[in-house]
């Protein structure tokens, strides 16, 4: 049994020590390119979010080096299209002649860790440290990311950023040992510092949306680098950190509820209310502007987008969305956040007089 | 007091229930007249470019109640009486609706996984200053009334699946299938159904079928999996199943575009169709479909069965 799973940005470093540390035969996904996309959307429904394209382009890439069995999550309690996914792409995968099982996962941790165990046929010992191995990579993208938002405009000399990170996933990567990790996050603290910074005042830019499209810069044309080295520091609140979190304690749900009352009463499935939570946090915090990315018509996020646009009415903070699909370009991308920082350099000076 | 009731999407779940239970509670009622070309442009121009075509056409209605009755009724549907989820887009419904127009909106949650749907009633009861007495005497009559309606219906399925006097020409029988605010108005559908008698097909809309309890087994391939979360998707495919046990020609799915929903439920609808050999057709409609684009469609397709 050779196992795959979807291409998600760097988070696929932690997915890949899981499941290498449960023992598991894995083919790791390609970085999702133009090429994979393109694959996966003539063989998807075409009214369907795009994620489940570039998905199903990832599949296709590791069908053809061996993979035959597909881990994938739902969300169970969302109201969003996930919950289809792996019914739909294994459907599809069907009809075009691929022959493979799918493993679906819902998000709880019972039913984890009993497929888990299913799969894997490892011990409850192994299962947890394997878990705690990813969890703990995880954590260590999830803060380098953060870093480098911090970072990259700040930086001295242009793109060394990106470059000491580029080297820190791929020894990540590498790296299989509990033991040899820890060692490895102080010398990635000692990399960290050694990037030389300058201080000066930086307009911020929140960046608010669907999860997925936030946090692959494959799938987004690298928008936080981008952002970054045009000068903005880039705060992003959603992280998979973030949802599992949710996930477990129901309570900030309650208070997201709380805090966006005005606005919406109501769930709308996914993270509709996250975006409109953290927009007025970014509004109250006094941000330069807010950048709200979605894949094409994706359910909670279009319904969600004129209340965004409410906000942005109200309090004047600059604010630009994207849809994705696989029929944007990235020259298009482009323009508009050229434009965007712009707009959010002008705001930036004018409040400060 | 005049309340609005917009004669789009969440009206066309439960058609006559809102329209009499205000009557019966002496309130003028005020419906937005049916969807034409205005409305429509008018609630393109204003909803987000990405929301689905059923949605403008909802703000649309919106719009045009704007400024002519005290209260817009805007009920936020939830979950039905089998704890099943409608489409999350409904969810947001009264939300949006509060930044579009200035006339205040009538809302409450009809959420049944937490209440029943008669308690509810009573709290927006309450906001409308009535008694418990008044409230449940009103959604009786409404009720009834609906109840009626639907008999109505079935007795029609009948009629049309097996006519009493036989005709001279066997009229082919074609199922559509999509939710109820696209298959009764007419404007939004282009039409259909007229469309499809003219060329000599008997249209039966999903709605009319009922859900029958005696299913008679091998007749067809069992497909559905599947289990929906969304209340249409459940009972669509099971009208599905209740249909395939009688003589069709053929099936057509219209949605509207952008539907999220439908993108999930057409897979399964078409595995369904597909493996019993029915012919089946997809139509999307927008703001842009052409009446001539759609005539030649639908031609060839009555032809091809």
């Amino acid at each position: 049994m050779k196992v795959t799973f979807p291409y998600w940005g760097n988070y696929t470093i932690a997915f890949e020590a899981l499941a290498e540390k449960l023992g598991l035969e894995v083919v790791t996904p390609e970085k999702t390119n133009s090429k994979t996309i393109q694959a996966g959307s003539k063989i998807a429904p075409e009214m369907y979010c795009f994620p489940l394209k570039a998905n199903l382009g990832n599949y296709l890439e590791a069908i053809e080096r061996g993979a035959d069995t597909i881990l994938m999550v739902t969300a169970l309690g969302g109201s969003c299209r996930l919950r289809y996914y792996a019914d739909i792409q294994e459907k599809i995968l069907l009809e075009n002649g691929g022959k493979v099982d799918f493993i679906t996962f819902d998000q709880s941790p019972r039913d984890i860790y009993l497929k888990v165990k299913e799969v894997s046929r490892a011990s409850f010992r192994k299962i947890l440290k394997a878990f705690y191995f990813g969890y703990k990579k995880l954590r260590i993208i999830e803060n380098l990311e953060k870093k480098a938002q911090f970072l990259r405009p700040r930086e001295k000399n242009k793109g060394e950023t990106d470059r000491v990170l580029i080297r820190i996933f791929g020894e990540l990567r590498k790296n299989g040992d509990m033991r040899d990790l820890k060692k490895f996050e102080k010398e990635i603290r000692q990399k960290i510092s050694k990037i030389e910074i300058e201080e000066k005042n930086i307009p911020r830019v929140g960046m608010v949306g669907e999860i997925y499209t936030v946090s692959d810069p494959a799938i987004n044309f690298e928008i936080e680098k981008k952002l970054g080295e045009n000068g903005m520091e880039v705060h992003r609140e959603m992280d998979l950190t973030y949802h599992l979190k949710k996930r477990i304690f129901p309570w900030k749900d309650w208070q997201i509820q709380r805090g966006i009352k005005p606005y919406l009463k109501s769930t709308v499935g996914g993270h509709g209310r996250d975006a409109i939570y953290e927009m007025l946090n970014y509004v109250k915090e006094g941000f330069d502007g807010v950048i709200h990315l979605l894949p094409m018509a994706c359910m909670p996020e279009v319904t969600v987008r004129p209340i965004l646009e409410k906000i942005h009415q109200e309090s004047g903070i600059p604010f630009l969305s994207l849809s994705l699909d696989e029929q944007v370009a990235e020259a298009g991308i482009d323009t508009r956040l050229e434009a965007f920082v712009d707009v959010v350099r002008n705001h930036h000076k004018n409040k400060k007089l | 007091m005049i309340i609005g009731i917009p004669r789009a999407l969440i009206y066309w779940k439960r058609p006559y229930l809102w329209e009499i239970f205000f009557k019966e509670l002496g309130f003028e009622v005020l419906l937005s007249p049916k969807t034409n070309k205005e409305i429509v442009e008018m609630g393109v121009r204003i909803s987000d470019p990405e929301a689905c075509f059923s949605n403008k056409v909802y703000f649309g209605h919106l719009i045009w109640l704007d400024g002519k009755c005290d209260f817009i009724f805007v009920p936020r549907l939830k979950t039905n009486k089998e704890k099943l989820e409608y489409c999350p887009k409904f969810f947001g419904i009264p939300d949006l609706a509060k930044i579009l127009v200035k006339t205040k909106i009538l809302t409450e949650n009809f959420d049944e996984r937490k209440e029943k749907f008669e308690k509810t009633l009573q709290r927006l009861g309450k906001k409308l200053k009535k008694n418990k007495k008044e409230v449940k005497r009103a959604f009786e009559i409404a009720s009834l009334k609906e109840k009626e309606l639907k008999r109505e219906k079935g007795k029609d399925f009948f009629e049309k699946i097996n006519p009493s006097t036989p005709l001279r020409v066997e009229k082919k029988k074609i199922v559509l299938i999509s939710h109820p605010y696209n298959l009764y108005d007419e404007y939004v559908n282009l039409r259909i159904k007229e469309k499809l008698e003219k060329l000599g097909a008997q249209p039966i809309f999903i709605e009319e079928i009922p859900i029958s309890v005696d299913q008679r087994p091998n007749q067809r391939l069992s497909a559905s999996t599947i289990k929906f979360h969304w209340e249409f998707g459940k009972e669509i495919m099971e009208k599905i199943e209740t249909i395939l046990n009688y003589k069709i020609e053929g099936a057509i799915e219209i949605s509207s575009f952008a539907c999220g929903c439908d993108a999930v439920l057409k897979e399964f609808i078409e595995r369904e169709f597909k493996q019993n050999k029915i012919p089946f057709m997809y139509l999307i409609i927008d703001e842009q479909t052409g009446e001539a684009g759609f005539q030649t469609r639908l031609e060839a397709f009555v032809d091809t069965i």
